[in-house]
């Protein structure tokens, strides 16, 4: 069951800041990390492209990311 | 391998996009000497010993973003560069090291670390076939005169205390084309180089870059000077955004002023029955032929096995094909390739009907410059240019398949991927040592889809490419 939701962007400014990374890195996670998250894309979010990537992790927004920060973000936060 | 993108590259792709909004607002040579310090103040972070170092680096990127070689235009400004545009100077080589940049890495290949305890052992010592190692001050010590680079001490010592220190261009290397200048610096070997690109996207420093067509793409965007023809690589698929269509793609870049969308795949189809035929008839005279569409293989081939140019296929590679079929047709339109791939760059320089090279990373900036977001399309423009006979053409084993289908007669043929494994196996067919007719050679592993500058992991790649080759 899922009780934790990943939101990553996947708009263009992001993308060229590495979502795609993010987005391979949470399909990477392990097993048990995994299956507690639902994964979901957005196309914009708060308009903060100029601090791509961003996600937002359980109604947080992170900016600036990469696939080790992201890591550590849901680690620290999971449910 | 998943492509992370370092600090490094996230800057360069900040760079692309300020540059771009200039050229945009048409203030490109005003405000163009002001932009590194705008873009690196005290606050940024920081690599080298001040911000004005940093800037200084920066703006010697900013010259190759330009679309000049910077030591040739040394001790040129920004400003006169920028006011030279459209371009009269030649791009003279794509792959150019930022010397500034370069950390000049230790060239010693082999050092001894704070690991060493001195043992009674002495393993090193004794495993050293030149007798380089001695002991000085209660540690082994490498006399880097008589070091022949063997290797024996570092897997003998059972500390692990000698470390294999290679630079990481050099290291990416494959055609041992990176050596060292009297300050030790990176230095390109330009008989050697072949483009591929390796070392730019190993260096940890940034300190070697390709020489840009993105800012006289725009110049002639925006100022609708010239009307452009955009060329995507038959490995674009996936590489604009996740989930983000061929037909959108292709929608979105009419949409910010390409006049008309071409795929590559269309040339590659051209391409490979020209192939077929020239491969029938050397299956008839028992020879074999050498792909051509990889022009970092075919330079490799022309400048290391001279004897075996001959055996290159003289098909013209798939980009190639494509531009001439469009500037056949339009003979006022601009070319503009689109790819993963810093070899097309050097293939087009050479080639009239191709003017410009651009990376995926590049495109995506110039939409991004001009607030135009992808996922928020939703408008589509079907492509119809090709099937898979083309399309396959984007990772390695695509074109053999093609061409397996297309020749009549049976054939063996081989596809080797990788500067390092073809290099051996020309060794081979020099000696004589092969039983095949066609060898498909690709200098990048995986194909292009495994280019140093694609955007997504290459199987994923692969996988988009073969949807897309099946659709249609």
């Amino acid at each position: 069951m899922s009780k934790n939701t990943l939101k990553i962007c996947i708009g263009t400014p992001c993308h060229l800041m590495g979502a795609a990374d993010l987005l391979e890195s949470v399909e990477n996670l392990n097993h048990k990390l995994r299956e507690k998250i639902e994964l979901k894309t957005s196309h914009c979010i708060d308009n903060c492209c100029e601090k791509a990537p961003v996600a937002e992790f359980n109604g947080k927004v992170y900016q600036d990311l990469n696939p080790e920060k992201l890591d550590k973000i849901i680690r620290e936060n999971i449910r | 391998m998943s492509n992370n993108i370092s600090e490094v590259v996230k800057l360069k792709r900040r760079l692309y996009i300020e540059l771009l909004k200039l050229v945009k607002a048409g203030n490109l040579t005003s405000e163009i000497s002001s932009l590194s310090e705008r873009m690196i103040t005290k606050d940024t972070p920081r690599y080298r010993c001040c911000e004005f170092k940093e800037r200084a680096i920066f703006d010697e990127r900013i010259k190759a973003v330009l679309g000049f070689n910077i030591a040739e235009n040394k001790d040129r400004g920004l400003e006169e560069l920028a006011a030279s545009f459209p371009r009269q100077q030649k791009i003279s080589s794509v792959v150019e090291v930022i010397d500034m940049a370069c950390d000049s890495c230790p060239i010693d290949k082999y050092i001894v670390t704070d690991a060493c305890r001195n043992c009674v052992a002495h393993k090193c010592v004794n495993a050293c076939p030149v007798n380089a190692i001695v002991i000085i001050q209660n540690k082994a010590y490498i006399d880097q005169e008589k070091c022949v680079e063997c290797g024996k001490c570092a897997r003998a010592c059972s500390y692990n205390a000698i470390l294999e220190n290679q630079r990481p261009c050099s290291r990416a290397c494959e055609l041992d084309a990176i050596s060292s200048d009297s300050n030790r610096q990176a230095k390109i070997d330009r008989d050697k180089c072949v483009s591929c690109g390796s070392c730019i996207a190993a260096c940890p420093f940034g300190a070697i870059t390709a020489v840009s067509d993105l800012i006289e793409v725009a110049v002639n965007l925006f100022a609708e000077e010239s009307k452009l023809a955009v060329m995507l690589a038959p490995s674009f698929l996936g590489q604009f955004g996740h989930q983000q269509s061929a037909a959108k793609v292709k929608y979105a870049l009419k949409k910010i002023g390409f006049e008309l969308v071409r795929e590559v795949a269309a040339g590659a189809e051209i391409t490979a029955a020209a192939e077929a035929e020239e491969l029938t008839e050397k299956i008839e005279a028992n020879e074999t032929l050498f792909s051509s569409c990889c022009p970092a293989f075919k330079s490799m081939v022309e400048n290391e096995f001279e004897e075996l140019s001959a055996l290159i296929s003289s098909t013209d590679s798939p980009m190639a094909v494509t531009a001439a079929e469009i500037k056949s047709k339009n003979p006022r339109f601009k070319t503009v390739f689109v790819g993963p791939c810093t070899a097309k760059k050097a293939e087009a320089l050479k080639d009239k009907n191709v003017d410009y090279v651009l990376t995926f990373a590049e495109l995506l900036a110039l939409f991004t410059a001009s607030n135009i977001n992808l996922a928020q399309i939703t408008k589509e423009e079907k492509f119809e240019d090709a099937g898979e006979l083309g399309r396959q053409f984007a990772y390695a084993g695509g074109l053999q398949k093609s061409l397996q289908e297309m020749v009549a007669a049976d054939f063996e043929s081989k596809q080797v991927d990788g500067l390092g494994k073809l290099k051996k196996e020309l060794l081979l067919i020099k000696a004589d040592k092969h039983k095949y007719n066609f060898l498909e050679g690709m200098a990048c592993t995986g194909g292009c889809v495994g280019g140093p500058f694609s955007m997504i992991n290459q199987n994923l790649a692969k996988k988009l490419v073969k949807e897309f080759a099946k659709v249609d």
